[in-house]
C-alpha cells in the first residue's frame, strides 16, 4: 500500500522464550494507512493489547519488525523512542489515566508543553482541542469533577494535542456507559473524517466495531481476519 | 511545567506531606535549637574565661607558671609594653604583679593566687569589676584593699570590710604577711575561680613582696577573638624569646578542647537531623511512586523523558525539605530569639554550672552563616534521598506499569 503509515513484518513476540514458550504474537503483517479507522479485534489474550504496545513503541517485538514513517521503532534506543512517541503517537487508555493533578486544559496543554512548545500556544490549541471535543465548559474541573466519558474526551484531547501520525486506543470505551460511548465515537469519527487523524483501537465493543471501517480480527497472536467496509 | 506538576503533585497526599513537613519542622527546630543551646553554653563559658580569667594573650617570663616564683618576672616589661601598644589590632593591655599564697581569717584559710593590679587600668582588660555583688571594686577603702570571689568569703566567713591577711614569700624568700580589708566581693560564673584568686593594688602587693615595680604578668586583649593567633606570632617575632607568650587557647586547653568538641557534636547534631529527614522523604517518595506507578507509566507513555520523570521525583522531595526546612528555621530563629535575649534559667543546676564555669541563666546563639549552610545541607540531604526513589521510577517498564492497579 503505498499511503502506508504503519508497516508490521513478520511481527512476532515470545514470552519465557527459555522455559515455557508463550506466543502472543506469532507472526504478524499488517500495513496501515494514513486516514484509517481501524478496530483490532480478539478475544482476551488473543494479543491484541501486545500489538498495539508494539506499534505504540511500548514493547519490543522478539521477532520482526514495526516500521512508522519509514522508522523502524524497534531500532531505535530507549531515549529516542520516548521522543517518538511524544512526536508521533497519541494514546488514549481504557481508564482515561489523566493526570489527576491537573485541569483537563493542563492535561492538554501538558503534552504540548513536554516537546517545549511555549506556555501561550500550549493553552491555545488545549482550549481548541477541548472545544473539538465539546468540553469548552469543562476546561478548568479537575478529572475528579468529569463524567467517565468526559474524561475520555479530554483524553482524546490530549492523544492530538502533539499533532500525532496516529492515535492508539486500548479499549476506550470499556469503562464508559452507551451515551458517552456513542459521543465519543461521534467524535473520533469526526476527526478522522475532517482532519484525516488515524486511529487504531483494540476493543472488545460492538459498538466501535461497528462503526469502525476496517476490522482486523487477531487470534492466538496470528490475524485471523482483515475486513474492511 | 515540571514544577508546576511537582508542586501539584506534592499535594495530593495533604495529611502524608503535612505530617513528612512537620517532622521537619520539628527535628529541625529541636536539633537547631540543641545546638543553639550548647553554643550558648559554650561562648557563654569561653567568654566568662576571656573576660575574667585568661584575656585573648597572656604574656609571662618562661617558666613562670611552673612555680610563680616571683623572681621570673619580665624584663624590659616597659619596651614589651610599647611593643603591644603599637599593634593595632591590640583592644587594651595590662601589667600585673602575681603571686601566691595563703588567704587567711579568724575562720580559716585558702590558698589563693594574689594579682596586683592598676584598678583603673584593668577595666580595660578584666570585667571582675562588673561582677561585683558586695562592696565596690576598690572604692571606698584606702589602705590595702582587696577583691575577692564571693566563694573565698564564704569560706573566709568575710564580708565587706573584713579584715583578712595574705601571706606570702618576698622577693628574698621571706614568709611574709600583710593584712587587706575587704572593699568588694565578686562572683563569676566559675565558682572555681572565685575561690582561689584575689585582686589587690599593685602598690602594695609590690611593697608585700619588696619587688618593687615587678611585672609578671601582661594580660592582653585584642579585637577580636579569632585573632587572639596572629596577634600572638606578631609578638612572638618581635619580642625577647625568654618570654612565653600563650593564647588563651593554650592556658586553659580545655577551653580549646571544649570549643573543638562543641564543633562536632553541632555535626554530630546535624548528622542525625539530615539522616532522619532523609529517611522521611525517602519513605515518602519510595509510597509516593508506588501509589503512582501507573501514572508514572502513562507519563513515560506519552513521551515524558527519564530526565524529566527523574527531576519530578528530585523536586517533589526538595519542595518537602524547602518548606520543612524554612518554616523549621523560622520558628528555630524565633525560639532562639526570644531564649537569646531573655536566657533560659537553669538554676536547678546552678551547683553543677558553675563548677563548670558557667551562669544559670543560658542565652542560645547561633550565627546566621549557620542557618544558610544547614538549609543548603538539607536541600542536598533531601536530593540524596530522593535519587534512590526516582531511579526506582526510571526502571519502571511503562507497559507493566500502565496495567498496574
Amino acid at each position: 500500500m503505498e499511503n502506508s503509515i504503519i508497516k508490521i513484518q513478520g511481527l512476532k513476540k515470545v514470552y519465557n522464550p527459555d522455559t515455557i514458550p508463550v506466543f502472543a504474537l506469532n507472526g504478524i503483517n499488517l500495513e496501515i494507512e494514513e486516514g484509517e479507522f481501524i478496530a483490532i479485534v480478539g478475544p482476551s489474550g488473543s494479543g491484541k493489547s501486545t500489538l498495539l504496545n508494539m506499534i505504540g513503541g511500548l514493547d519490543s517485538p522478539s521477532e520482526g519488525s514495526v516500521e512508522i514513517g519509514g522508522i523502524k521503532i524497534d531500532e531505535l534506543d530507549s531515549k529516542k523512542l520516548i521522543d517518538f512517541r511524544l512526536k508521533n503517537i497519541g494514546f488514549v487508555f481504557q481508564d482515561y489515566s489523566l493526570l489527576p493533578v491537573l485541569t483537563a486544559k493542563e492535561n492538554v496543554a501538558f503534552v504540548m508543553q513536554l516537546q517545549g512548545q511555549a506556555d501561550q500556544k500550549c493553552n491555545k490549541r488545549a482550549e481548541e482541542l477541548l472545544t473539538a471535543v465539546g468540553l469548552q465548559e469543562r476546561m478548568n474541573n479537575r478529572p475528579a469533577k468529569l463524567s467517565g466519558g468526559q474524561q475520555q474526551r479530554v483524553a482524546v484531547a490530549r492523544a492530538l494535542a502533539s499533532k500525532p501520525k496516529f492515535i492508539l486506543a486500548d479499549e476506550p470505551t470499556a469503562n464508559l456507559d452507551s451515551k458517552s460511548t456513542s459521543d465519543l465515537l461521534d467524535i473520533m469519527l469526526q476527526l478522522n473524517k475532517e482532519e484525516k487523524i488515524t486511529f487504531i483501537f483494540s476493543t472488545h465493543d460492538q459498538r466501535v466495531i461497528d462503526k469502525a471501517r476496517r476490522v482486523v480480527w487477531v487470534v492466538d497472536g496470528k490475524i485471523d481476519k482483515d475486513e474492511r467496509k | 511545567m515540571l514544577l508546576k506538576l511537582a508542586w501539584k503533585n506534592l499535594w495530593r497526599n495533604k495529611v502524608r506531606s503535612r505530617t513528612i513537613i512537620l517532622s521537619i519542622i520539628l527535628g529541625l527546630t529541636g536539633g537547631i535549637f540543641s545546638v543553639a543551646l550548647f553554643n550558648g553554653l559554650t561562648e557563654q563559658k569561653l567568654s566568662n574565661a576571656i573576660e575574667t580569667q585568661t584575656a585573648h594573650i597572656q604574656i609571662h617570663k618562661k617558666k613562670f607558671l611552673d612555680d610563680y616564683d616571683i623572681r621570673k618576672s619580665i624584663h624590659n616589661h616597659n619596651l614589651v609594653s610599647k611593643t603591644i601598644k603599637e599593634n593595632p589590632l591590640v583592644k587594651g593591655y595590662v601589667t600585673r604583679v602575681v603571686t601566691t599564697g595563703m588567704m587567711t581569717s579568724a575562720s580559716g584559710g585558702s590558698g589563693v593566687q594574689a594579682f596586683g593590679v592598676d584598678p583603673k587600668e584593668e577595666k580595660k582588660v578584666s570585667k571582675i569589676y562588673d561582677r561585683i555583688i558586695d562592696g565596690k571594686y576598690f572604692e571606698g577603702i584606702k589602705k590595702n584593699p582587696i577583691v575577692i570571689g564571693e566563694k573565698l568569703a564564704e569560706k573566709l566567713d568575710a564580708k565587706v570590710r573584713s579584715k583578712i591577711v595574705l601571706n606570702t614569700q618576698d622577693k628574698e624568700g621571706n614568709i611574709v604577711g600583710s593584712a587587706f580589708r575587704v572593699v568588694g566581693i565578686f562572683k563569676t560564673n566559675s565558682s572555681n575561680f572565685d575561690e582561689a584568686n584575689v585582686f589587690v593594688k599593685k602598690k602594695d602587693l609590690w611593697k608585700l613582696l619588696k619587688a618593687n615595680g615587678s611585672i609578671h604578668e601582661i594580660a592582653v586583649v585584642v579585637e577580636d577573638e579569632d585573632l587572639s593567633d596572629k596577634v600572638k606570632e606578631g609578638f612572638v617575632s618581635k619580642l625577647d624569646s625568654k618570654l612565653e607568650i600563650e593564647t588563651w587557647k593554650e592556658i586553659q586547653p580545655e577551653l580549646a578542647v571544649m570549643s573543638d568538641f562543641s564543633e562536632r557534636v553541632y555535626l554530630f547534631f546535624i548528622a542525625i537531623i539530615l539522616i532522619a529527614l532523609g529517611f522521611g522523604i525517602l519513605n515518602t517518595m519510595l509510597m509516593a511512586i508506588f501509589e503512582r506507578t501507573k501514572e508514572i507509566g502513562v507519563l513515560m507513555a506519552v513521551g515524558m523523558s527519564k530526565s524529566k520523570v527523574f527531576g519530578m521525583i528530585i523536586l517533589e522531595s526538595t519542595f518537602l525539605a524547602l518548606i520543612g526546612a524554612t518554616l523549621g528555621m523560622i520558628l528555630s530563629i524565633t525560639l532562639i530569639s526570644w531564649t537569646g535575649s531573655s536566657g533560659i534559667n537553669l538554676s536547678a543546676f546552678q551547683q553543677g554550672f558553675e563548677s563548670f564555669g558557667v551562669g544559670t541563666i543560658i542565652y542560645p546563639q547561633l550565627s546566621i552563616g549557620f542557618y544558610f549552610q544547614l538549609m543548603l545541607m538539607v536541600i542536598l540531604s533531601a536530593i540524596l534521598f530522593s535519587i534512590y526513589p526516582a531511579f526506582k521510577a526510571l526502571k519502571l517498564n511503562p507497559v507493566e506499569a500502565i496495567r498496574s492497579k
